[in-house]
């Protein structure tokens, strides 16, 4: 009887997990659709007293949202696309090998991903105006944004390198073909999934990058989602449920994709994919 | 022969300089502010008017999110990016104005015909000079006051709303009604600048200021603040959050009095389902001495711009409009002699009165180029004070003794 | 010559290519900042040299006056708590979501997917909408916790000195486990099924197979996470102005935040950038650990 009940009870179980995790994402939603004095209210309320959707409209029309989000998109990949051509072949060598320099390497990684962005920006900026690239706004952005995204990507492929057989490449080798070869036709395809994945994530992380955006882009119609947030918080006042409505507006796509798109992305990394 | 030839060549190439000139003579003037991010604002709206009013000037207009703007402008100013015209928050404006980063316009505005500095408020004027010499103008200033809910005051049997702090902590204990979850009163105690911004009027009551804070007044009034607090008069959640969201309290009827200024007037009008008003800040004693926070903006010219004529007409129109930012923005004018219109909404027009009073009492936070340090050490102190981490008078010494290293400076 | 061009194919030039592109780029956006940080730190800078390398030389002056200030052992010792109560958290849940998540149910890899929905939150929103949960009158976290009957009074989790970073670190704690759970899954299904078989007729109780072969074939992943994790909790930002701006009085103040105080708020960019510094040493001792833990992996 155990047997039959288990799968059904754990579901259950990971039905109730999920739901106690996204309650801040019930939150944002519920927020974003009370009145102006009703956030505040002590109790709070679970539903809102009387819903008002139309901030959604007001807020699309208010920000030019379209130009924002598909500045995002821009931007988001521009860094996925630098960050997986340089990060895959960095990783790739920094798996192959075992020694001393390669200790070396992958210090050097994670010690240049140690300061936070916020303090980077200020010589960026300098040195971007140095050579011009302020001129480039969104260039600039994703160049920077792709040095930060850089380490944590090269460190995760590389544990999807260190699960490629290393008699797979070799043989390829025995069998004539040239290290370019055997990386591209043989290692390269075994870890596809994982580079796929690390991608993917590398692309939703960057799809909310904020500091790097907000001071090298001057442009409001260059500028990213993320930066036109800000806008809601004034010197005196917070518009909250702008905030929410405007995040809703701004998460909802990409979590949509997201849940359409997770089986490939979950069960690409997991399953056993690489073996 | 020979001469005329060469005079004619000159005149030829004067004549062509004179009618090159109106393409030549484009200037473009840079404006950053905070306004327009979110909606149409004062400097954006008049930066298009003057732009296009003006043939031979180009304004360009960049609007930058509140928090930001200090770090902006420092940036583009130490590459040379900078704009012509900036408009900061008031006690941001002297770590410009102390380094000659803004132009000294002194001698400008006492020639001109449309600035009459006279009619300034002494306080915005304060935040806007530096060592005698002016680097600014005030674009529109606020202050604070208490916000007091009538419909609850009527049910503990109160009239009139509290003159001193004592009187604040007495009524708090009659307002207070833990079962329907109604605070005394609330206030912001944040760890930022609100807190200061709060907090440094009762200071200045009680006879010191930023280069004095650890007075018997300042320390007597935290004591009650922390009563407030310990009682559960006021929410412990004052010390974190902002004067927008402590007034959301208010104004859903969770506390019955509320420290914040006028930029609340217009939510409370439409959310609070209560009858209210507003009274000049409490004293700390009877009759005694007055004070307010003094909030607002402030406009000037950078020292680094190309084009200082041109950029000071544009000042100057700015100036000239000011009657309309009322009307148009919800702003308050920095001057006496702008009458503010009637809107009809009573409760608004009674509040805008007590608070254009109140102005006449608001004082500048500074002016310091290291402003932002005092008022981290003030705000500190207050919170050292209020969680009970320290008694009020040891904590405002501590205070003092960060505030005397940056004034020995 | 076509020595040289056959290397590039075929020997190590290759390598060196590959690596050294990567490492190029990363120490002329990472690296040239670091120096500018560093060199900063031992200088004084004010407004107008804030485009310059090259100002009055102070020597350590900076590290004096910051170790001086009257918050230093504060920050340091809640930069302790906040990362260690950060990582334990996220690391504990994010393991036991993991192993969860692993067992084969229907819907498992759905279900899962939806925890990774805090990865593509922005910061800014994420800060606002706990720091209405965890407000203390109008804040939901209270009212569940009092309908449980596991608290009497309301918790001002942000105004509490003795809860305040706290607060912080339950929102951290949120935001970065989708990190956790996702890499230690994938290090969970690249471990091979038999070992667990052959465990099993061997009499291991799931305790003890967990002990003698998950942890130790996933030690390079557990590596990767808590050296990524240490650096991701220690340049956490967007919770620290949303929820407490640090306070109150600093109890809820940490190095990567008071280093943007210094610097943004405070503009004493010297003092900012000496902070930023000081983080480094605690990356250091990261980095150290994950590299030393890449030494036992078995490549597959």
């Amino acid at each position: 009887m155990t047997r039959t009940y288990t799968p059904w009870f754990l579901l259950v179980v990971a039905l109730a997990l999920a739901a106690v995790y996204l309650f801040p994402l019930y939150w944002m939603y519920v927020t974003s659709l009370k009145s102006g004095s009703e956030i505040f209210a002590n109790p709070p309320t679970f539903w809102p007293v009387s819903p008002n959707p139309g901030v959604y409209p007001e807020v699309w029309a208010r920000r030019a949202m379209p130009t924002f989000l598909t500045n995002s998109v821009l931007i988001a990949g521009g860094v996925t696309a630098i960050t997986v051509i340089l990060g895959t072949g960095c990783a790739y060598v920094l798996a192959r090998y075992r020694n001393v320099w390669i200790d070396i390497g992958l210090f050097a990684i994670l010690m240049l991903q140690v300061l936070p962005a916020s303090v980077m920006v200020t010589p960026l900026f300098v040195g971007f105006n140095q050579i011009g690239l302020l001129n480039y706004p969104r260039t600039a952005v994703v160049l920077a944004a792709a040095a930060k995204a850089m380490p944590f990507f090269v460190v995760l492929v590389r544990a999807t390198f260190m699960s490629v057989p290393r008699e797979l490449e070799e043989a390829a080798l025995v069998d004539g073909n040239s290290r370019v070869g055997a990386f591209f036709n043989i290692v390269l395809p075994l870890a596809r999934n994982g580079i796929l994945v690390c991608a993917i994530l590398t692309f939703m992380s960057s799809f909310g990058e904020y500091i790097y955006s907000k001071s090298i882009i001057q442009s409001p119609a260059l500028q990213p989602a993320s930066v036109g947030l800000s806008g809601f918080l004034g010197p005196n006042s917070t518009d909250w449920q702008s905030i929410m409505a405007y995040s809703a507006i701004y998460v909802t796509p990409i979590l949509l994709a997201f849940v359409i798109l997770q089986r490939r992305i979950v069960s690409g990394l997991t399953s056993g994919a690489l073996k | 022969m020979q001469f005329t030839k060469l005079g004619l060549l000159a005149g030829l190439a004067i004549g062509a300089l004179i009618a090159a000139t109106p393409a030549y003579a484009q200037v473009t003037l840079k404006v950053w502010s905070i306004d327009g991010v979110d909606r149409p604002g004062i400097a954006d709206t008049y930066s298009k008017e003057f732009d296009e009013a003006n043939e031979d000037i180009v304004v360009e207009y960049r609007g930058i999110p509140f928090d930001e703007l200090v770090n902006e402008t420092l940036r583009a100013f130490a590459t040379g990016n900078a704009p012509d015209i900036v408009s900061f928050d008031n006690p941001d404006f002297a770590l410009f104005s102390s380094r000659g980063a803004m132009l000294d316009i002194t001698e400008r505005v006492a020639n001109s015909e449309i600035i009459s500095k006279a009619e300034y408020f002494e306080g915005p004027l304060n935040s806007v000079t530096w060592d005698g010499k002016l680097y600014g103008l005030p674009k529109y200033t606020d202050t604070i006051g208490i916000f007091y809910n009538k419909d609850l005051f009527a049910k503990a049997g109160l009239s009139e709303p509290p003159k001193t702090w004592t009187e604040v902590a007495e009524y708090a204990e009659k307002l207070t009604d833990p079962a329907s979850n109604v605070y005394g009163i609330t206030f912001s105690a944040r760890a930022g600048e609100e807190g200061t911004f709060q907090f440094l009027p009762i200071i200045q009551m009680s006879g010191g200021n930023a280069d004095k804070v650890n007075t018997e007044g300042a320390a007597k009034v935290l004591d009650i603040w922390k009563s407030l607090i310990d009682n559960g008069y006021a929410s412990r959640d004052v010390l974190s959050l902002g004067q927008w969201d402590s007034t959301g309290v208010f104004n859903s009827g969770n506390a019955a009095m509320a420290i914040s200024g006028p930029w609340e007037i217009d939510r409370m009008v439409e959310d609070a389902k209560f009858d209210w008003g507003v009274a000049l800040l409490p004293t700390i004693e009877e009759g005694g001495e007055r004070s307010s926070a003094l909030g607002g903006f402030n406009w000037g010219i950078m020292a680094n711009t190309q084009h200082p004529d041109e950029a000071f007409r544009l000042l100057e129109y700015f100036v000239d409009q000011e009657d309309r930012i009322f009307p148009e923005f919800g702003n308050l004018p920095a001057r006496g002699d702008i009458e503010l219109p009637v809107t009809g909404e009573a409760k608004k027009d009674d509040a805008l009165k007590v608070f254009q009073e109140m102005l006449q009492y608001a004082q500048p936070r500074g002016p310091h180029p290291e402003w932002q340090k005092i008022s981290k050490a003030i705000y500190d102190a207050e919170q050292q004070a209020l969680t009970g981490q320290m008694s009020a008078m040891d904590a405002l010494n501590q205070a003092q003794a960060t505030i005397d290293t940056i004034f020995k400076k | 010559m076509s020595r040289f061009f056959s290397g590039l194919r075929d020997g190590i030039g290759f390598d060196i290519i590959l690596v050294g592109a990567a490492l190029l780029f990363l120490l002329a956006l990472a690296g040239a900042p670091l120096v500018y940080n560093v060199l900063m730190s031992f200088q004084q800078v004010d407004m107008f040299t804030l485009g310059s390398l090259f100002r009055p030389f102070v020597g350590f002056a900076n590290y004096i006056a910051v170790v001086q200030q009257p918050e230093f052992w504060l920050v340091t010792r809640n930069t302790l708590i906040f990362v260690f109560g950060s990582m334990t958290g996220q690391f504990v849940l994010g393991f036991a979501l993991a192993l969860f998540f692993a067992q084969n149910f229907p819907g498992a890899s759905t279900i899962r997917g939806l925890f990774l929905v805090s990865w593509v939150m922005p910061g800014l929103v994420v800060g606002a909408i706990w720091s209405w949960i965890l407000a203390g009158d109008f804040g939901v976290l209270n009212v569940i916790l009092k309908s449980l009957g596991l608290i009497q009074n309301n918790v001002f989790w942000k105004s509490d000195p003795n809860f305040s970073i706290w607060a912080v670190i339950i929102a951290n704690i949120w935001l970065g486990l989708a990190f956790n759970m996702l890499l230690l899954s994938v290090g969970l299904a690249a471990i091979p099924r038999d070992l667990y078989e052959a465990a099993e007729l061997d009499g291991a109780n799931a305790f003890q197979r967990f002990w003698t072969i998950t942890l130790p074939m996933m030690r390079s992943t557990i590596g990767a996470v808590l050296s990524l994790g240490l650096i991701g909790t220690l340049q956490q930002f967007d919770l620290f102005p949303a929820l407490t701006e640090g306070g109150p009085a600093n109890t809820s103040n940490v190095a990567g935040y008071w280093s943007w105080q210094l610097s943004f708020q405070l503009y004493d960019f010297a003092k900012g950038a000496t902070v930023s510094v000081m983080m480094f040493l605690l990356v250091l001792f990261a980095s150290v650990i994950y590299v030393r833990s890449t030494r036992h992996e078995v490549r597959g």
